[in-house]
Order: C-alpha cells, then structure tokens, then sequence
C-alpha cells in the first residue's frame, strides 16, 4: 500500500511537479556536465589557443603576454556563451544563427582589443629560405638554413610513403590471420601484441647501427622502413579485427557468384573494411609526420631534414629564441595533421565506438 | 538443370567426421530438403555441392561428371544463405548483377537479365535501393534473385527462412516453391525445421551426426520412419515414446500389458503419435494433468498406467479440466515398435491396448 502511495499522484498537479523536478535535475546535470568538460578541456585547448596568438603577435626581440590575456578575454566569454546556447536552444537554425552571432562578436571584439597588434611577419619562413640569415644579418657558418618547402616536402614523402606501405602490408596480412589457418599463428597474433607494448624508444642504438650497416643512414627512405615498421604490429591487428567482423557468408557467396579468390577479396571484402583501412591509414599519417626520435637520430643533412627537425633547429639555431617565428612554424607544422582529422573525424569515430555499421 | 551424385561423400575436419559415407541422388528438377539438428552435417554436405569445401573422399557427380576438384566459381551454382549474403557496399541492382559480371555477359544483355530476375521474386522497384534499407523478406528476395540471375544448374538454400517472421515465412515458403516449379532448377534445401522440408520439398533426407537417416517422401518420414531418431525429429507435437519389454507373444510397460502383432524380443520403444491417442469413454483410465489450447486443437497430458501421453484433440475447447478422469485408447495399426538397441523401427510389428467393456 505505501508503495502505492508513492507511485499513484493525487492529480495533474502532481504529473506537474515530477515533470518540473525530472526538466530541473535534467537541467543541472547537463549544466554540470558541460562545465566539468570545458575545465578539463582548458589545459588542452590553451597552449594551442596560445601558440596561435603568439604567431600573429610576437615581434622579433620578445613576447608580450598582453595579447594573450586580451584575447583570452574575448574567447572565454565566447566559449561560455556557445556552451548556454547549446544548454537552452535545441532548435537548429536558431542555434546555427545564435553561434554565428557569438562568432561575429567575438571578430569584433578581437579586432577592437588586440587587432593593431596582429601581424604575418612571423610567417615569412613561408616565401624567405633563409630566415636566420635574416634574422642575424648575415649567412650562418654552416651553410644556409634550408627552406621550409624542403622540411615539407621531406616530410609529406615520409608521411604519405610510410601510409602506402603500412596500409598495403597491414590490410594483406590482417586478412591472412583473419581468414588462414597456419601454423604458429597463436603465435603471431601474440608476437603482434607484445612487439606493440615493447617501447620503440630501446631500440634507437641497435636502428642506427642496422642502418650504418646497410648503408641507409641519413636517408630518408632508411627513416621510412624503421617508422612503418614499428607501426605495422599494431596495425595488423586493428585490421585482422576489422577482417574478422567481416562475414564469410559474403566471400564464399562471391566465390560460387564465379569471383576467385582474389576478386572476392578485392570486390567485395576489401570494401567492408574501408573504414579500417582509414583509420589506419591516418594513423601512420599522422605517426610519419610527427615522427621525432628517430628522424633525429637517423638524419643529419641539411636536405633531408623533415618537419620536426626544421622546427627543432629553429628554435635551437636563432640566437635568443624567436618565439613568434617557431610558434609560426609550429602552427604550420600542425595545420595538416589538423585537416585530415577533421575530414577524418566521423570514421574515426566510428572506428574508436569497435566496429562497422552495416 | 543437373542430376546430382554423392557417392560415399565424406568430409572429415581433422579427427572430426562432418559427414560420413553419404551416397544420395538427386534427379533432374527435383526438390530436396536435407533436414537435420545442427551439427548434422547437413551445411557442410550443402557447402560440398556448392564447391566451396572439398570432399575428404567420395565422388561427387553432377550429370555424371566428376566435381570434386571443380572451383566454387566454374560450377554454375546459386546459393541462398542463412544470412543473405549481400554484397552490403553494392546497391540490389549491382548485387543481382554481381554473378554476370564473371560471366561476360554484355552490358545491355545483363541488365535485361537482372530485371528479369528482379521481376521474377518482385523486387523490381527495390533496384536503387542499398541492402540495409530493405527489410529481411525483400533481402531474402534479392539473395534469391542474385542466385537465380546466372541460370544456375543447382540451387542451393541454406536455411533461407529462419531470418524472416512467422507471416513472412509462409509467404517465401510458397514464393521459393512457386519459383522452383517455374525454373526447374535442381533444388537442395538445408533446414533444421521439419515444416520447412515437409512443405517445400518432394524428397527429404534426415541427417544425423554425419550421416543419412532416412530419405523419403513427407509422408514416408511421418508414418514410416526408419528409426527412433526420424519418429522423434519429425512431428510437432512430438510422438509419444515409451520404453518397454517384448516378451511371450506381448509388451509390457510398467505395470500394463499390451498385444503385441508381429514379432519383437527384448527391449523396444513403444511410439504413438499424440494424434492417435483418442478420449473415449470405453478406453482405459487416465488423469487430466494438463491441458495447452494450441487454437484448432488442443494438447491434453495424460497420466496413465503405461506412463505420461500427449493427446492431441481436435476444436479448441474440450469438455476436460486438469484433474479429470479420462479414458483413452489408440488404434494399433498406429502404433510404431522400435527396437531399443539399435533403435531401428521393427516393420510390421503392432502394439494393442487390451479391449475393454
């Protein structure tokens, strides 16, 4: 009975009263929610916030933090005000319209407070080689600082060739472990697993010593097979997963459709994982492009510098740091990696949730 | 079209025997089920004929020619699987499509073929449509399609209705019967569900653990069943078995002692099918435990001297409640005497309630 009696309202006005309560609670904790996740995301989003405004601001000589702080000033009441919209307006167009007005004003108010201080001077490694000549009025003792085209370039063949050759050999032996039985493949599978958890970083002196010897030091093509190569363990075993959700019924359908082997491979399971291969395929991207230790280790001249190293030397070469110049490269460093997240986002997404949408 | 041949087919996984010395002809045209529990065999015999598996030892003959090392693709068959199979980045037209395209069929030529097809299991407005937005019964159609389209000698069907619902499945049952009358295609169906084979096929063959039970028509199964096993697998409610003794001329069960027709020694299983078991005031005793309307008849549990049956009696509502005293009585000409070790049916042989009052 007093269950009852907890249950059963006495009316409307107390269906009333629960709807009020269950919106208020509702209410709050989205509120909470969206708080505890703007806190935590600070620490992230600031250094970059940062580095974007020292890029446009900082003049040769130092950096003053005042920009900073007056765009800070723009930005955190911009961030605050999105969050309340998406928290009280859940209608589209209206939502669209309020963010546009927030980011409008948000413009305006930039330009108003820190716009005379906005400059490109710092991006001028982008059409000048050879920016510490410049900067020190005369060439470096050794030689000249090479172009940032070159650092690019060195970089985006390394990134693109190593996401070629990961991608094939990836997809090819995923498929073989999925599908084959052979002897040793517990083994394998196992081997794929500890080589991942084993740190790349042990194997710097024993890499350089193989790469003395085979005569592949200092090019890039060298820094090419190490990189894919610590990437391939895990990648396998993200597409062997992808294979194995794959079901036999559509291949051995193909085969008796009169496909052979490979054409079924080709035309009809290879499609199922496209957004493994994806995935995968950014990743090495991403690993051969921000790749670091051993780039360092491995590449010394001058023409075969990649992305990290150009914005290491630098940061190292200029007598007393311009920061603006190295926060400028750095944005440009990041922007490509930035680009194929976004574009990439929704099937990676997809691919973190573990598995294929049929 | 094709006669197919299974000559002491066997297919052996390692130490495991799939399917053991499996000899079976299928004529030109005709329809087969292969009916079993799973784990039987039965779609591994189905993946054999469709060439994706290869015997272990055997023959396997198609119009009197040895397949056996013929690839999945040069052998010309459809197949239907349990899930369909469709190709899920293709849209139904390219799925229907799919097997021509190895074939070199010209394009103009193809396309006529797969709206042929298309119209055939009525899915022609479907042809833009990508696979997961079609429901269960208009992919079922499509798979169906997409085997039909290439004129295949054989069709194979494995399992294709235990996707769909209860309506549905009745609807495809009649469509795929319809589709196999029109075509003549040669027709293996593969299924655990007995309403399946006894409704589509001309022939069924019950396998069990590797091997062939019996092979017969649905009649044959139902009322002539070789083995303890058919008489069990076949017939929902299932029959009636009870274990007893022949001996000097009569069976006993428990306490009772029924006539025995024919000759038996030793152990046996007694079976009547619950239909045959009829509520009559002249038979002999039996308590009402339960009672389960089924809509057109209704199962009563008895409780008898010979042990628990189930009658099955026609119209929905019965004049019985639980906790009645009934009396019932069989005919002997339908009963069914298996003998206990080896579990084969003794032919000829009946059992008799002794006639009372």
């Amino acid at each position: 009975m007093a269950v009852e009696a907890l249950v059963t309202p006495s009316g409307a006005e107390r269906w009333n009263a629960l709807a009020v309560r269950a919106r208020r609670r509702r209410l709050l904790t989205d509120s909470l929610l969206v708080g505890f996740l703007v806190v935590v995301s600070l620490p992230i989003i600031l250094p970059y916030f940062w580095m974007l405004t020292i890029s446009v601001s900082a003049k040769t000589g130092g950096v003053e933090s005042v920009v900073l702080w007056r765009a800070c000033a723009v930005l955190v009441p911009a961030v605050v005000a999105f969050g309340l919209l998406r928290l009280f307006v859940e209608e589209t167009r209206r939502l669209v319209l309020g963010a546009l007005a927030i980011a409008a004003i948000a413009v305006a108010a930039v330009i108003l407070l820190v716009g005379s201080d906005l400059h490109l001077q710092n991006y001028r490694f982008l059409w000048n080689p050879d920016i510490v000549a410049e900067i020190r009025g005369k060439a470096t003792a050794e030689a000249q600082f090479p172009s940032v085209w070159i650092a690019f370039r060195n970089s985006l063949a390394l990134a693109v060739t190593q996401t070629v050759l990961v991608l094939t050999v990836s997809t090819l032996a995923g498929y073989y472990l999925s599908r084959f039985q052979f002897p040793g493949r517990a083994g394998f599978l196992q081997g794929l697993l500890v080589l991942h958890a084993f740190p790349a970083m042990t194997l710097v002196i024993p890499i350089f010593l193989l790469m003395y010897w085979s005569g592949l030091l200092d090019t890039i093509t060298g820094v090419i097979l190490v990189i894919a190569t610590l990437e391939l363990p895990f990648s396998i075993f993200i597409m062997k997963g992808f294979f194995d959700a794959v079901p036999w019924d559509i291949e051995m359908s193909a085969m008796t459709d009169g496909a052979s082997r490979r054409q079924a491979f080709f035309r009809v399971v290879l499609p199922q994982v496209r957004v493994g291969m994806l995935a995968v395929g950014v990743f090495a991207f991403i690993k051969g492009w921000e790749e670091y230790v051993f780039v360092r280790t491995l590449l010394f001249e001058k023409q075969n510098w990649v992305m990290s190293l150009y914005i290491f030397w630098v940061s190292e070469d200029i007598m007393g740091v311009d920061y603006g110049i190295v926060a400028a490269v750095a944005v440009f460093y990041i922007l490509p990696s930035l680009l194929l997240y976004v574009f990439c986002q929704k099937f990676l997404v997809q691919m973190t949730l573990g598995g294929i949408k049929g | 079209m094709a006669r197919i041949e299974l000559r002491h087919i066997t297919k052996r996984w390692g130490a495991v025997v799939a399917v053991a010395d499996m000899n079976l002809v299928i004529e030109d045209g005709e329809f087969v089920a292969i009916l079993g529990p799973s784990g039987c065999g039965k779609s591994t015999t189905l993946f054999m004929l469709a060439g994706i598996y290869m015997p272990t030892a055997g023959d396997l003959l198609f119009d009197g020619a040895r397949v056996n090392e013929v690839e999945a693709k040069d052998r010309n068959v459809g197949i239907v699987f349990q899930s369909y199979a469709l190709y899920p980045h293709m849209s139904v037209r390219r799925n229907i499509a799919f097997p021509l395209r190895f074939k070199g069929v010209p394009r103009h030529q193809a396309e006529r073929m797969v709206e042929e097809a298309a119209r055939m299991v009525r899915v022609e407005e479907l042809l833009d449509r990508m696979p997961a937005q079609l429901s269960g019964g208009q992919q079922q159609r499509v798979a169906l399609a997409r085997a039909l389209v290439k004129k295949p000698q054989l069709l194979l069907l494995d399992e294709p209705l235990s996707n769909l619902d209860a309506a549905l499945r009745l609807t495809m049952r009649s469509e795929i019967k319809r589709l196999q009358r029109e075509t003549g295609i040669t027709t293996v169906l593969v299924t655990h569900d007995q309403i399946e084979a006894t409704t589509m096929a001309d022939r069924i063959v019950v396998m069990r653990s590797g091997r062939i039970e019996q092979i017969g028509t649905a009649e044959d199964l139902y009322r002539r069943p070789d083995s303890l096993f058919v008489a069990s697998f076949i017939g929902a409610p299932p029959i009636n078995l009870l274990a007893g003794e022949a001996r000097g001329g009569a069976l006993h069960i428990g306490e009772a002692q029924l006539a025995l027709r024919g000759e038996a020694r030793g152990p046996v299983f007694l079976g009547v099918r619950p239909e045959a078991v009829v509520l009559d005031s002249t038979g002999h005793p039996a308590l009402v435990e339960d009672i389960e309307p089924m809509g057109r008849e209704t199962l009563v549990l008895l409780s008898t001297p010979l042990g628990a049956l189930r009658a099955l009696v026609g119209g929905a509502a019965i004049p019985h409640r639980p906790g009645d005293r009934v009396a019932f009585s069989f005919p002997p000409e339908e009963t069914l005497l298996f003998d206990r070790a080896s579990e084969r049916r003794l032919a000829d042989v009946h059992a008799a309630l002794a006639s009372r009052g």
